[in-house]
């Protein structure tokens, strides 16, 4: 199929710039999508488009080779690598600030930096106990701060120019993810914790929900509703699950639900089903449909209003560990990585490991009704 | 929905006995999970018709509906929606729903949110005390028979009030509960916990909306969470509510037996008030009165089960697991820090311990050779390497930590070090601007109190 239309910003550029050893027997591309350029040389943790207020498409990866690399997508699909940074350990979570100068990476190495692409420095920005699995950005009325979630139990606030952060917020449990879209942030926690925060004037604590899910919660994304508003979040587990919660709605408990998703059926369709995890999800920022990406090495495409399942891939021959749209929702990457889903003795370092990039502009459109 | 009659029960899958609260529904329901062909997955509209199908496209006989249960697996039987389900298979349903109705009954009272009660006025009189006592902690007598979603609610309001002297709010908000009790209904019988825990999720949230009146009906229970259920009294409930409410049609007369007798042989109070509530239940709890973390492994058995797709959304779950629902639940049930290997028919592809793969990862040796040890000096900007493409090894890189085997087997630590492998040295940063070598501090002073070294220069990125 043509990967660009001419709705797209890709251009009709169809063949993948820079693959390398696209041999039609492998099935690490079977979706036939754009491979990006100079991939990271171990499994990529995160992934991120950068904001609408910087021209172009900018994408960073954070790799388990403690690296955050940058790439420059040009509307013909072609991907130039323009920086990296290193980390002392893997890096878990990167984000972009809104005004695409900077981006900030959390790393196992207990601290999260500040990297400035103008001028290609990075410094640290804050400081854990643990590992830092999320950070996000906040850039609410009256401050600005970025938002690190650890496995230290903590939540910690940081406003980038002071070593000491200007607020801590207690976790159950270990941070496992976390999405932000102001004034709402969820974060997930190990043992199925779930907490909504709302961010006006200063982040606090929301309320408690109980998860769905019945598994390991392992990506959270937030979704708004036709205001752009954030009214609800999306979880995905380990057991190849996701659940849509709706928060601050009347009819909550009844527009809430479920889908299995990421789960093979074995030859006989009562027979028995490899289940697998849910690794990482995101909302298309027009159309609010969802694209999740699982250890089966599949993404799918669902629409949440509609309950349906708009589109699965192919299986990719490694799991799918991260994912994300560019800023309007022209392109959808997806890294093919090992998760470690199986095990340390599943893990072969000399897998190359890929981000692939899509059109997005039709697939996500939402199905007419139900 | 407010219909009296719907084949005199609520829309079910003869399939698969799953209950829904619209026919429409369960047609795309069939057409979905029964009637699609495993080849070509073309959506048929009976099981007869699936079969021709099969036959004339694909060349190829099928033998039994798929998804189908053991026992109604038979592709000759011609079934649409409700129609064409035998006479016989219809009354076993019947009895079924009561049987669950009154075992309900019996065990709980309970009954949260609405009950309904389909008049009893001649209950009336003994419901007086029941706010006032305890015993079974909630309005029992309001629950028979089906707790909420009576169908039978187009009559019963009226019986209310004189029953419930106290909970006259309950009222209005009886009917429109019924709507919303089916649809969380089909997952006949595993309900258990899940369904109690799925405060957001659950059909009874049908019995929400009537939230105005339920609120005062259950003190300081949740409101939708009928039974608050540490128990495992609850999945009994819920089942029977989930009956209850085709039960109800069927012996709208029955009540008054009922009232009398639901004394639930368990004596102790399940839900006398939210505060006693909560003490049953160990640690802390959310909102359903499920404890919040799961280290009990009692306290999280009953969730687990059953949780299987409760979807509103039939046509998106996939139900193969459905039926035989709580196997792989249940096995989680018994661990709460491994999870659980699963049923035979599915096999969770994931490490046994329940921490995420991230952690698991991160322990190994080779990612925590770089982490910064106390006391270490700070990176500064290391030599660059022999650069030859993206991360080659780098043997011999000085390793601050002192400890660098020279085999950077995959590579990764090699990044660590170099300046920017392949990359001109003194590259230019992407953006254009800056000189590569500007000390670091952007923001100014305190960077040692940080406690950690200096920031990493990256020079020159490309890559």
């Amino acid at each position: 199929m043509s990967l660009f239309g001419t709705t797209s910003k890709f251009g009709s550029n169809g063949s993948s710039v820079g693959t390398f050893g696209s041999a039609a027997a492998d099935h690490h591309n079977p979706m036939k999508d754009i491979e990006v350029t100079s991939s990271p040389d171990d499994s990529i943790g995160c992934l991120s488009f950068s904001p609408a207020s910087l021209p172009g498409n900018f994408l960073v990866a954070g790799s388990w080779a403690n690296d955050v690399r940058c790439w420059e997508v040009q509307d013909n699909g072609q991907t130039v690598p323009k920086a990296q940074h290193i980390h002392a350990g893997p890096v878990l979570g990167v984000c972009w600030s809104d005004d695409g100068s900077k981006v900030f990476t959390a790393s196992c190495d207990k601290t999260a930096k500040m990297w400035d692409l103008n001028s290609n420095l990075a410094i640290q920005i804050a400081q854990h106990d643990a590992p830092i699995k999320t950070v996000h950005w906040i850039k609410a009325s009256n401050y600005r701060c970025v938002m690190t979630g650890s496995w230290d139990r903590t939540l910690k606030f940081w406003d980038t120019r002071s070593s000491n952060p200007v607020m801590a917020l207690q976790l159950p449990e270990r941070c496992y993810c976390a999405d932000v879209v102001y004034p709402m942030a969820v974060v997930a926690t190990a043992r199925r914790g779930l907490i909504v925060y709302q961010l006006e004037n200063q982040p606090s604590e929301v309320r408690r929900v109980e998860s769905s899910l019945k598994f390991q919660n392992r990506c959270v994304a937030i979704f708004k509703d036709k205001h752009h508003k954030p009214n609800g979040f999306a979880l995905g587990s380990i057991e190849g699950k996701i659940a849509f919660h709706y928060l601050n709605v009347p009819n909550s408990v009844k527009d809430s639900f479920t889908f299995k998703c990421h789960r093979s059926n074995r030859a006989n369709s009562s027979g028995s089903q490899d289940i697998y995890a849910v690794n990482g999800m995101a909302f298309h920022p027009i159309h609010g449909t969802l694209a999740t990406v699982g250890s089966d090495g599949r993404f799918n495409f669902w629409d949440k209003d509609g309950r349906a399942k708009l589109k699965t891939s192919e299986p990719l021959d490694q799991p799918i560990s991260a994912c994300c749209f560019n800023h309007n929702g022209n392109i959808f990457a997806y890294a093919s990585s090992y998760d470690w889903s199986k095990g340390h003795e599943f893990y072969n370092p000399k897998r190359k490991n890929y981000i692939f990039l899509r059109n997005a502009a039709e697939e996500l459109k939402p199905r007419n009704g139900k | 929905m407010g219909r009296k009659k719907k084949k005199q029960l609520k829309p079910w899958c003869w399939y698969c006995n799953r209950d829904f609260d619209d026919e429409k529904i369960l047609i795309q329901h069939q057409k979905a999970k029964h009637f699609k062909c495993h080849i070509c997955h073309k959506k048929l509209y009976t099981g007869p018709g699936l079969a021709i199908h099969c036959m004339q496209v694909h060349k190829e006989t099928i033998d039994a509906v798929p998804n189908a249960i053991p026992g109604r697996t038979d592709i000759e039987l011609e079934i649409y929606g409700m129609e064409g389900i035998p006479e016989k298979d219809m009354d076993e349903r019947r009895r079924l729903l009561e049987q669950k109705t009154q075992e309900s009954q019996k065990k709980k009272q309970q009954d949260d949110s609405d009950e309904y009660d389909d008049d009893e006025s001649a209950a009336s009189t003994s419901f007086q005390p029941q706010p006032v006592q305890p015993q079974q902690g909630y309005i029992p007598p309001m629950a028979q028979p089906g707790l909420p979603p009576v169908p039978g609610a187009p009559g019963m309001p009226p019986g209310i009030p004189p029953l419930m002297p106290g909970v006259p709010p309950l009222m209005p908000g009886m009917p429109p509960v019924m709507p919303g009790m089916p649809p969380g209904l089909h997952h006949q019988r595993k309900y258990t916990q899940s369904f109690c825990g799925e405060n957001i999720m659950m059909p009874m949230g049908g019995m929400m909306p009537p939230g105005p009146g339920i609120p005062p009906l259950m003190p300081g229970m949740p409101p939708g969470m009928p039974p608050p259920v540490p128990r495992p009294g609850i999945p009994p409930m819920t089942q029977a509510q989930a009956v209850s409410a085709p039960g109800i049609l069927n012996r709208p007369p029955a009540p008054t037996a009922t009232v009398p007798a639901p004394q639930p042989p368990v004596t102790k109070p399940l839900f006398p008030s939210a505060g006693q509530a909560q003490a049953a239940v160990p640690g802390p709890v959310g909102t359903d009165f499920k404890p919040l973390n799961n280290t009990p492994a009692t306290t999280t058995e009953p969730p687990k089960p059953t949780f299987p797709a409760y979807t509103q959304s039939t046509a998106s779950t996939t139900s193969t697991t459905n039926s035989t629902a709580a196997k792989p639940a249940a096995s989680i049930t018994s661990k709460p820090a491994t999870l659980t290997t699963t049923s035979a028919t599915s096999k969770l592809i994931h490490p046994d311990e329940d921490i995420s793969l991230e952690e698991r990862r991160a322990q190994l040796p080779k990612y925590q050779r770089n982490l910064p040890r106390p006391g270490q000096a700070p990176i500064g900007n290391p030599p660059v390497g022999p650069i030859g493409g993206m991360m080659p090894p780098q043997p011999g890189i000085p390793q601050q930590q002192g400890m660098r085997p020279p085999m950077p087997p995959h590579g990764q630590y090699g990044g660590h070090h170099q300046g920017m492998p392949g990359f001109l040295p003194g590259a230019m940063p992407p953006y254009g601007q800056g000189p590569p070598m500007v000390p670091p501090y952007q923001g100014g002073p305190p960077r040692p109190p940080m406690g950690m070294r200096p920031p990493v220069m990256s020079q020159g990125g490309r890559y």
